[in-house]
């Protein structure tokens, strides 16, 4: 029987764009469905007033330089899109800043953050040292030993590896450090994964922070939209459809094996092959008839949580960064250094403890018209404390949630207040109605120690049908990239056989 | 089957392992969960209403006020100032416009829009002369980036309203008087004579009993025996009804010919431009009158536009995409028809069109070809995405 497509790819996110891509690429007949009239998901850019605000990409990891390419710079490459996008390299890592207390800038570079450290914290010279020691020997056995799926791996071979895989990184910090400023600056991108330090895998956590020191955080001009664009130029490039404004319905499933996909306009495409860029849960509980469901499949999902959602506010501002004293495209600002507390927070309404800004005119002043630049401001939240929101108080609800963020923000940089020009709020909710993800979660499923890949199938138990994005494995533009191309690979497989 | 077993080997997996045994007997049944985003969802922004007209009131000798109620499900909230993209169809054409809601959004019991006659205007002649109490409509719900932001806006606002341009200010002004908020508003609004003034009444009635609002009727065709402000919208009048204009934002919304007028004048008064608020008022009337129009290509001209994997129809310079795709039986979802929502946002594959310098488009949607048929006019012919 011939199948109108090989592989039908649902969802133009990260992780859709380059699993129908790497497929169309390899010879496939793939068409790709998007809900939205453009692809991108999470990484897409909208405009207020005279500003192209970038929604969701912060740093880029994972790429490397053309001299010391990192794996997300081979998958441009293989995907024929490097040529096709300029990125901006970004000096630093981060400002972090907890006021009257911590007030410290660490550069990409492992050598310069060691000292920035020390001179902060003189008594912990030595604990400074050997935890960086750890994480590089860590993170360089978990490459070789697991990445390059080293036939040889053993305990002997990578004893720190063993040793720490299934730390929480509180464990490990603890071990080493002591003034929970340092740990607090050195554990900074918690954030970044989505909890508290006692609650965050160590592997999940070295892995990132040495690949940021060793690849460089990045950003790409003209927003993250200038990449899902490309991808999907070259898509369409290598033969590939695309239909915009077309929502899967449902995933047709018999004996455990898919047969095709309905579109929201009743559509039938018949497939042996789904790649879901939707959300897992999504995917089972809305697109799959219970009846076709094997069992136990939903019951999989019970020991895990679905993971947290942002608060933003996109801020356009009518001067150039140094007029406002900003100097660093990244900066984190803490009220506090309890972690549990602000993780605590993210599950209320009240003021947060933890706000990040973002403003990539400081490295890249073509990101904003001449003359203006833009920031983001954002907290952590779970969707939670939104849902309970009546829906006629939730737009005064958002804003005042977001002056808080506003204050913060004045504590560092006092005069970005009066040079706003635009301004747009975004909660869990709305990344929940343009995503369709449950809790509008920005990186899939919480991801604590027992859930880091160690532990988790990529496998589904139906044949035919794939996942790729955030809730495939973690969230994070690098992983959802590669999941894409990971995807591609298992269904290339299965198509061969 | 190597991989599991160098996993046991790594210290405190068993331990993990055997929480998730435990975590998958007693975690979250998310079989419970079915549909819950959608619910969640459709709360706050449904992608359809279902309206049914209830009242039709006349407001002036063009103007009429129709109220909507909901056939379906409970209106959603907004925010004053917002509008609805209403869909019609008129003989064989679907069509749509967007109409500012002009109720408050404090009570969400109905929704009233307030429609001015245009000169051959397909849709308002419609809803004017044909709709009927009881009638049913398909609307988007309410969406757009008219209204007060507490973020930045301040508390003084100076509204500048041109004849219909008054009905999202009408929202806020309602809204603002009703639940007494912490605003002051001061309302310019510009008509061609006293005949033409909508809300007359209400709008007087609400200054004289709410210090926080005040009204300046501008006149542009007065009577002879008339002693208020006539003309147009000018700096010096500004400055004589509103004294120091610093620290205030303005929210203009009326026909393009004000516009281009009162934003000259603010900037006369050296109002920065964060401190303007515009509101979209539809694709423009005559496009060939845009500065930047290729003189070259007459409006009249007929180019062939193809749908990949589709048909093909004839669209002519002239007119914007949009609306020869919806005479072709066409549609692609759409809100604003000004070029600002991005709701109708189509690949180009080949072939190029013409856009007001007021479109939002992206850098990568220039680069990529992503256009807003809305306010695009083809250049030639066209292949595109739908």
């Amino acid at each position: 029987m011939m199948n109108d497509y090989d592989v039908v790819v649902i969802g133009a996110g990260n992780g859709g764009l380059t699993a129908a891509l790497s497929l169309a690429k390899n010879g496939c007949k793939v068409l790709l469905l998007e809900q939205h009239n453009i692809p991108g998901g999470c990484a897409t850019s909208f405009i207020r007033g005279r500003f192209e605000f970038e929604v969701a990409l912060h740093q880029l990891s994972g790429l490397g330089t053309e001299s010391q390419p990192g794996p997300l710079r081979d998958t441009f490459r293989r995907l024929g899109v490097l040529d096709k996008l300029d990125f901006v390299e970004q000096e630093n890592l981060f400002r972090i800043v907890l006021p009257g207390k911590l007030d410290i800038t660490l550069r990409a570079c492992r050598d310069d953050i060691v000292r920035v450290l020390k001179d902060r914290f003189p008594a912990e010279s030595s604990g400074i040292d050997r935890f960086f020691n750890l994480m590089y020997l860590f993170s360089t056995q978990m490459i070789f030993g697991v990445y390059s799926r080293d036939p040889e791996i053993s305990k002997t071979k990578y004893p720190e590896f063993f040793e720490y895989a299934a730390q929480d990184l509180q464990a490990v910090m603890d071990k080493y450090l002591s003034d929970p400023l340092l740990k607090l600056s050195i554990g900074n991108y918690w954030s970044y994964l989505g909890l508290p330090f006692n609650k965050l895998s160590f592997l999940d956590y070295a892995i990132m922070l040495f690949s940021y020191i060793e690849l460089k955080p990045f950003h790409i001009k003209g927003s993250s939209q200038a990449l899902s664009s490309a991808l999907l130029d070259a898509f369409l490039k290598a033969g590939g459809d695309v239909r915009f404004n077309c929502k899967a319905r449902k995933i047709v499933v018999k004996d455990k094996q898919v047969q095709g996909v309905v579109t929201a306009d009743g559509f039938e495409i018949s497939t042996r092959h789904v790649v879901s860029n939707a959300s897992t849960l999504t995917t089972y509980l809305e697109m799959i008839d219970i009846g076709d469901l094997p069992e136990s499949i939903i019951q999989s999902f019970s020991s895990r949580t679905i993971g947290l959602s942002a608060c933003g506010l996109y801020l356009g501002f009518d001067c150039e960064p140094q007029d406002m004293g900003v100097t660093e495209s990244t900066n984190f600002i803490y009220m506090s250094d309890d972690l549990d507390r602000m993780f605590r927070l993210g599950r209320t309404l009240e003021k947060p403890e933890m706000v990040m800004f973002s403003c990539f005119d400081v490295e890249d002043p073509s990101f904003s018209p001449t003359g203006a630049a833009q920031g983001a401001l954002m907290a952590t939240s779970y969707a939670e404390p939104w849902l309970s929101v009546p829906p006629n108080q939730y737009a005064e609800t958002k804003y005042e949630y977001t002056q808080n963020l506003l204050d913060m923000l004045d504590l560092i940089y006092p005069d970005c207040r009066e040079h706003i020009e635009e301004a747009e709020v975004s909660t869990p909710l709305t990344h929940m109605r343009y995503l369709g993800h449950p809790g509008g979660a920005i990186y899939g499923l919480d991801q604590y120690v027992k859930d880091t890949n160690l532990f988790v199938s990529p496998h589904s138990a139906i044949k035919g049908l794939f996942f790729a994005g955030a809730w495939a494995n973690s969230g994070g533009f690098q992983v959802t990239l590669a999941s894409g191309e990971s995807a591609a690979r298992y269904v290339l497989k299965s198509l061969n056989q | 089957m190597a991989k599991i077993d160098y996993r046991k080997d790594i210290q405190g997996y068993e331990q993990l392992r055997g929480e998730i045994e435990i975590l998958n007997k007693y975690g979250t049944d998310y079989e419970s969960h079915r549909g819950s985003v959608t619910r969640v969802i459709d709360r706050l922004h449904p992608t359809r209403l279902q309206l049914k007209v209830s009242e039709i009131k006349k407001e002036t000798g063009t103007t009429k006020t129709i109220r909507f109620i909901s056939s379906g499900r409970r209106l959603p909230p907004f925010q004053a100032g917002q509008y609805i993209n209403l869909f019609v169809k008129i003989g064989d054409v679907r069509t749509s416009r967007p109409y500012s809601l002009s109720s408050a959004p404090h009570q969400t019991g109905f929704y009233d829009i307030t429609v001015r006659k245009v000169e051959s205007g397909f849709v308002s002649s419609y809803l004017l002369d044909e709709l009927q109490v009881g009638d049913e409509l398909e609307s988007t719900a309410p969406a757009g980036y008219f209204y007060h932001n507490p973020i930045f806006h301040g508390k003084d606002l100076v509204f500048l309203a041109g004849g219909s341009g008054i009905t999202p200010l009408m929202s806020m002004i309602r809204e603002v008087t009703d639940r007494g908020l912490n605003l002051n508003i001061h309302l310019i609004y510009g008509s061609r004579n006293y005949e033409d003034i909508i809300y007359y009444d209400e709008i007087e009635e609400r200054a004289a009993r709410h210090s926080q609002f005040r009204v300046t009727h501008v006149i542009s065709e007065p009577p002879s025996d008339y002693t208020g402000c006539c003309g147009f919208i000018s700096a010096d009048l500004l400055r004589d009804v509103l004294g120091d204009v610093s620290d205030k934002t303005f929210y203009l919304c009326g026909p393009d010919a004000m516009y281009r007028f009162c934003r000259q004048e603010l900037s006369n008064l050296c109002i920065p431009k964060k401190k303007i608020r515009n509101e979209m008022f539809g694709p423009p009337a005559d496009i060939t009158s845009d500065q930047y129009w290729p003189t070259q290509i007459n409006p009249r001209t007929t180019f062939k536009v193809t749908v990949h994997n589709g048909k093909t129809f004839p669209a002519v310079a002239g007119e914007t995409l949009m609306a020869s795709l919806e005479r072709a039986g066409l549609s692609v979802p759409s809100s604003c028809r000004s070029g600002e929502c991005s709701l109708c946002r189509t690949k180009l594959l080949s072939g190029t069109v013409f856009h007001p310098r007021s479109v939002k488009l992206r850098k990568s949607d220039i680069k990529y070809g992503y256009i807003h048929p809305c306010v695009a006019y083809p250049l030639e012919d066209l292949l595109i995405i739908i």
